[in-house]
């Protein structure tokens, strides 16, 4: 039987939303913001799937086996309807402003 | 030389006693993979090479779901993040660019985001760390199983999915519509 350590898979999950802040704190590109975003998502999705398959929740009376990746599949249709809303940003800030800066979205009325 | 069935049951030696099982030597290669991708995908100066590095990163996700014995989430993973977000930002990226092969301005690096980020994996690390356990990927959840659960009338998740969804897409082409200043 193979097993898979929690710390592991912690450090994995971490070291991805490290990177994410990373990325968030000096990106300057909308696009690249969004993907420094997803990166920090993935981390979470990684969680719930490893999560789903501990043992502590797999035998306790009051929880589903298969819910971590149930909750993974809501993330997964949530990340990508953000990434179409934070496209159609990208979208109407360049053609306001003409740049995909956000140093230059200096104002919420487009 | 070893038998490979000795190996899949008991693992690969390493120093001396110990050993480590081939799922967690998979593992460990996908991690790094996915470290170095998700590292090189925000560093690069080519926004273009930043999506291939991304959808990289992507595929690598997918196959720890499949060691996870999670394959329908590993297929989703690559059905909606390695083909529909990426393909999305790439759309995006040669939409707002003149020139699709255009280098960003440099941004420099301050100490300050490097710093945050390694405070708050030492924080992660500390808090979850000390967990007990590891889990036993089973093969036995089906994905008939995950469905029945998805599909509950009395845990909606895809229908609150779909609600999310709905007003996403209204709100998206709210913000793109034309006749606006």
């Amino acid at each position: 039987m193979t097993t898979l350590p929690v710390g592991d898979f912690l450090a994995l999950a971490s070291g991805l939303v490290a990177i994410s802040i990373f990325g968030i704190l000096t990106r300057r590109n909308f696009i690249l913001l969004l993907i420094a975003l997803e990166i920090g998502m993935n981390a979470a999705i990684l969680s719930f799937v490893y999560f789903a398959a501990f043992p502590q929740c797999v035998t306790a009376a009051t929880c589903h086996p298969l819910t971590g990746q149930a909750i993974a599949v809501v993330v997964i249709g949530l990340a990508a309807t953000e990434v179409a809303v934070g496209l159609a940003i990208v979208l109407a800030l360049h053609r306001i402003r003409g740049t995909t800066n956000v140093a230059e979205a200096n104002s919420l009325h487009l | 030389m070893r038998d490979l069935h000795q190996c899949l049951s008991e693992g690969v030696p390493v120093l001396g006693d110990s050993h480590v099982s081939l799922t967690e030597l998979a593992f460990f290669a996908l991690a790094v993979i996915a470290v170095a991708t998700g590292l090189l995908a925000l560093l690069v100066r080519e926004l273009v090479h930043t999506i291939l590095w991304i959808g990289i990163f992507f595929v690598d996700l997918s196959a720890i779901y499949f060691l996870l014995e999670a394959p329908f989430l590993g297929v989703l993973q690559l059905g909606v993040y390695a083909g529909a977000v990426t393909i999305l930002l790439l759309f995006g990226i040669m939409v707002t660019r003149k020139r699709i092969f255009s280098r960003d301005a440099a941004t420099g690096v301050g100490a300050l985001p490097i710093a945050l980020a390694v405070v708050t994996f030492v924080f992660l690390i500390g808090a979850l760390g000390q967990l007990p356990g590891a889990a036993v990927p089973a093969a036995s959840y089906s994905v008939a199983s995950l469905s029945t659960l998805l599909f509950n009338a009395e845990a909606p998740y895809l229908l609150l999915l779909g609600l999310v969804m709905l007003s996403a897409l209204a709100g998206a082409i709210y913000l793109v519509r034309e006749g606006r200043e």
